[in-house]
């Protein structure tokens, strides 16, 4: 195959993973609650509505935070699971990497009732504290299955080589292998923070009273309509998303230009 | 009761005239003995009192308009805050109180008599003291009588709406008249194939297969054949909806032409002018809905929120909100001018021409029905 | 403490956090499903507790299950097959691109900024008979009337494939990236074709994220219930409805216990395979 062709597939994979995001931000400046095609006229009006609604700007709020909180307490307990599995030989090594690959085997709606059952039986009350613990527990294998493919093809004796000019493990760690690891622990802690922000069947269960994520508030949207200002969240979201990267490229580029000159 | 509270009942009533001056004061006199008295105990008793009360419903426009209608004054006029959860469906909600603790969860926005005799039957019911519940006054009679036949002797809830399940068209396709000849059965004629949509709860599908066979759906003799009736229909039928917002967006964008709808949901689509008719056939299935108070929760403290969530300014807003008609009778409150207009909206205040689930009936089968259907459902 | 065991020790320290976190959030609360797989539900009241194999023996016997477990397993392998399919290039591409890989992949990542619920959803306004698909279709004389393409099974994998996909793509894409492309390179100016190169060189080193990839895609899909929910039709269900249903509609804990136990068996049989395969400790030997 080609260099061209392989360009070509991808932006058809591309195309694909962005239709439904197409439709969902042409639809949040539709005119008409329901978006049959083609759109009958173009508004700002659901961008309006969702500035003024209380709930979903509270619930973003908290998606945010929990996502956040998730990703950083995940990323740090699976970048150090990985290290010990990859890192060193002990027995039952592969019994250790399923239990903690686990959580994401269990459907979670059995996760979710589990738990519950468990801490109720502690006497444990739901609370933001018990929201993150779930969350934290189904983004981690996430970010070992990811953090370990990668440390496995950073090679043992680069890390030898620090260690025999007398860098502690420490210093190696900090200096030589997270770097190399970065990207696996960037994708690790975007992968925990997406699927944290996108959960809803755990989070329906653990969170406690007045607490919504986005996920839930729209869940419970359901039963009377979906109302469009979801898209225009959608659609606010997608520009924070694409914007701060490509701002933040931008930014680069300039200091980098300068710096050349 | 706090003292302020019954400070307020008492200037109530006085200004309406229950009391006159001389008993008035001299009740105020006694409940400022009383308070002296009460006061040091009350303190320690109030370390552990009710700082909060638990409500979890639909969310969306009717959370809006009771927190705006009954939430806000009730925590201004009794200091307790009203936490305000929501679920998305009975069944999941049941499932996470029977997995809390008790005087987690109080109050819950529950669909009416089914809920009801299922929470009594896992003991999760209390007993309100309807005195406490002025605006009880005000409920219509014959939602009430639903609940009594389950706890004779005491209510664990208060109805609050009701709406009806009937048959939902699209009238570019299917004219007023062929839905009054052809009724619950055009749900399995053969000339809609992959047109037809439907409910993918049990109950609903079993009462729409009663209809379809000429049985009573309160006492359906004749399983194999209701069963039958459900196979042609789960064949027949494009799409099993679950939400209100999957029922309207199958209608507005025409992916189906025909299916049984909640009316509160048509109504909104007819709100928004699309072109969708509603007929309550014969046997129609009708349901309510009530504010259930949760073992375990401040009985008192529900009580009061009670009152304000029946009061009919917060009934109205809610009920504009959802489109389901409120449970206060219309011939004791005045109901504004869109309510009389809603689907199944009964103006008699006997809501005699709906007809309701009998739940001993029903919930004494659910454990195989339930079971059954979602075998049927997957071509068993 | 002699260095030997500080050695010893230390994978354990490191090790702690993550798996006191697992045991006590999930392993210790899936014993409780266990217990409760041998009780059974009772019509009123709470359910009976003691030890009856009942659920299991219909679990395990009854016809239905066994019908729905298999679709189920079905589905999931279409789902990752179709997600390897799609995800390798791309994410070669992504590791090879002269680009920014870093905007690449988060662009990847973007439909999840929009709820899955509403992600799902929206393929309603794209296949749907006023879809855009159908829209574009009629407008351009294809057709005269809409096609109908959604609530069926294949539209199941769709939603699930579109979910899925990035999982896969940043599996391999981590594993692509720790490559060395010098060995592509030393393998073609050593005389192999580039297809060669590839095949013999970067493929076999990519096979742990390819595998990672497909056991999270398999085991994802198969846990899913809710694209079944809205994109699938009548009859289209997955094992995970099964389990839903029991434990949320029917109340019936005990059988739903049961039966999620049965699917994580069945999944957890086939992280065992992987294990014994592809196991992350069998590469690291292989690459030493």
């Amino acid at each position: 195959m080609g260099w061209a062709a392989i360009r070509a597939y991808t932006i058809l994979v591309y195309l694909f993973m962005f239709l439904p995001v197409v439709v969902v931000v042409l639809l949040s400046f539709n005119q008409n609650q329901f978006g049959s095609f083609p759109m009958t006229g173009v508004s700002l009006r659901w961008f309006e509505a969702l500035w003024n609604n209380d709930a979903v700007m509270r619930a973003f709020r908290t998606s945010l935070v929990l996502g956040l909180l998730t990703a950083l307490i995940s990323t740090t307990l699976g970048v150090l699971a990985s290290l010990a599995l990859v890192r060193y030989t002990m027995r039952g090594k592969n019994l250790i990497t399923t239990i903690l690959i686990a959580p994401i085997l269990v459907p979670e709606v059995v996760l979710a009732v589990a738990l519950l059952l468990f801490l109720n039986w502690l006497g444990i009350g739901k609370s933001f504290a018990l929201l993150l613990a779930g969350h934290v527990i189904f983004t981690l294998p996430f970010v070992i299955l990811v953090v370990q493919a990668r440390l496995v093809s950073i090679r043992r004796d680069v890390e030898e080589a620090a260690l025999s000019l007398g860098a502690s493990p420490i210093q190696t760690f900090f200096s030589v292998t997270l770097p190399l690891l970065m990207p696996a622990v960037a994708a690790g802690a975007l992968f925990a923070f997406t699927i944290s922000f996108d959960d809803i069947t755990g989070t329906l269960f653990w969170k406690p009273g007045g607490v919504e994520t986005v996920p839930t508030q729209i869940f419970s949207m359901l039963r009377n309509s979906i109302s469009p200002e979801i898209n225009a969240l959608g659609t606010v979201m997608i520009v924070i998303t694409v914007g701060l990267p490509l701002l933040g490229a931008a930014i680069a580029r300039q200091i980098s230009i300068k710096r050349g000159i | 009761m706090d003292n302020t509270k019954r400070y307020e009942r008492l200037l109530e009533r006085y200004r309406n005239g229950d009391l006159d001056r001389r008993s008035f004061l001299g009740l105020i006199g006694a409940a400022g003995v009383a308070y002296g008295v009460q006061t040091p105990f009350a303190k320690m008793a109030f370390a552990q009192d009710v700082t909060q009360v638990r409500f979890d419903g639909w969310g969306g426009v009717v959370s809006e308009a009771f927190r705006r209608h009954a939430f806000d004054p009730y925590t201004a006029a009794t200091g307790i805050t009203v936490v305000d959860g929501t679920f998305s469906g009975g069944d999941e909600y049941l499932a996470q109180v029977r997995s809390s603790q008790e005087g987690e969860y109080n109050i819950a926005h529950l669909s009416g008599v089914f809920d009801y005799a299922r929470y009594v039957n896992f003991g999760l019911d209390v007993e309100l003291n309807l005195d406490n519940i002025p605006n009880m006054e005000l409920v219509m009679d014959a939602l009430t009588n639903a609940f009594r036949g389950i706890t004779p002797d005491h209510l664990s809830a208060v109805p609050y709406n009701y709406g009806t399940t009937g048959l939902a068209y699209n009238r570019a396709y299917i004219s007023d008249e062929e839905i009054r000849e052809k009724g619950a059965s055009i749900l399995i004629d053969p000339e809609y194939q992959g047109k037809i949509g439907g409910w993918s709860d049990w109950r609903t599908r079993l009462w729409y297969a009663a209809l379809q066979t000429g049985q009573s759906p309160n006492d359906i003799q004749d399983m194999e054949a209701a069963w039958d009736a459900i196979r042609t229909h789960r064949d027949l039928a494009l799409k099993y909806w679950g939400s209100g917002a999957e029922l309207m967006s199958l209608l507005a964008e025409e992916e189906i032409y025909v299916t049984e709808g909640w009316s509160g949901r048509i109504a909104a689509l007819q709100e928004q002018g699309h072109d969708i008719g509603y007929y309550d056939a014969p046997n129609s299935f009708g349901w309510q809905e009530c504010l259930f108070v949760i073992k375990g929760s401040p009985v008192e403290a529900c009580e009061e929120l009670l009152n304000f969530m029946l009061a009919p300014e917060t009934s109205i807003a809610v009920a504009e909100g959802q489109n389901y008609p409120p449970a206060l009778d219309g011939t004791k409150v005045d109901l504004g001018e869109k309510i009389p207009t809603l689907p199944a909206y009964d103006p008699t205040g006997t809501l005699e021409s709906l007809t309701f689930a009998d739940p001993v009936y029903w919930n004494g089968n659910e454990a195989e029905w339930s079971e059954t259907f979602a075998r049927v459902q997957r071509g068993f | 403490m002699s260095v030997e065991a500080r050695e010893k020790r230390q994978p354990w320290i490191l090790l702690s956090p993550a798996l006191v976190a697992v045991t006590l959030l999930l392993l210790v609360p899936l014993l409780f499903i266990v217990v409760y797989s041998f009780w059974l539900r009772s019509a009123v009241g709470p359910d009976i507790q003691g030890f009856h194999p009942d659920n299991w023996q219909r679990a395990l016997t009854d016809p239905f299950y066994r019908y729905i477990l298999l679709n189920t397993l079905k589905i999931a392998a279409i789902t990752t097959f179709f997600c390897a399919l799609l995800g390798y290039p791309a994410a070669y591409f992504i590791t090879r691109s002269s680009g920014n890989k870093l905007i690449l992949l988060l662009l990847l990542m973007l439909p999840f900024w929009i709820s899955y619920i509403i992600r799902t959803m929206s393929w309603i306004n794209i296949l749907g008979s006023s879809g855009a698909l159908n829209t574009l279709l009629i407008s351009t004389g294809v057709t005269s009337s809409p096609i109908q393409m959604l609530y069926n099974e294949a539209t199941v994998i769709l939603g699930l494939v579109h979910f899925l996909l990035p999982f896969m793509v940043l599996n391999i894409y981590v594993s692509l990236d720790g490559i060395d492309t010098n060995l592509e390179d030393a393998a073609t100016s050593l005389g192999a074709t580039r297809w060669q190169a590839f095949s013999q060189v970067t493929l076999p080193l990519s096979l742990p994220g390819l595998a990672a990839g497909g056991l999270l895609c398999f085991v994802l899909g198969a846990g899913t219930y809710i694209t079944p929910l809205i994109l699938g039709g009548p009859r289209d269900a997955m094992f995970a409805n099964l389990v839903f249903e029991a434990i949320i509609t029917q109340l019936n804990w005990p059988m739903g216990s049961a039966l999620s136990l049965l699917l994580l068996l069945v999944l957890g049989a086939l992280v065992a395979i992987y294990n014994r395969f592809l196991g992350m400790s069998q590469l690291t030997k292989g690459l030493g």
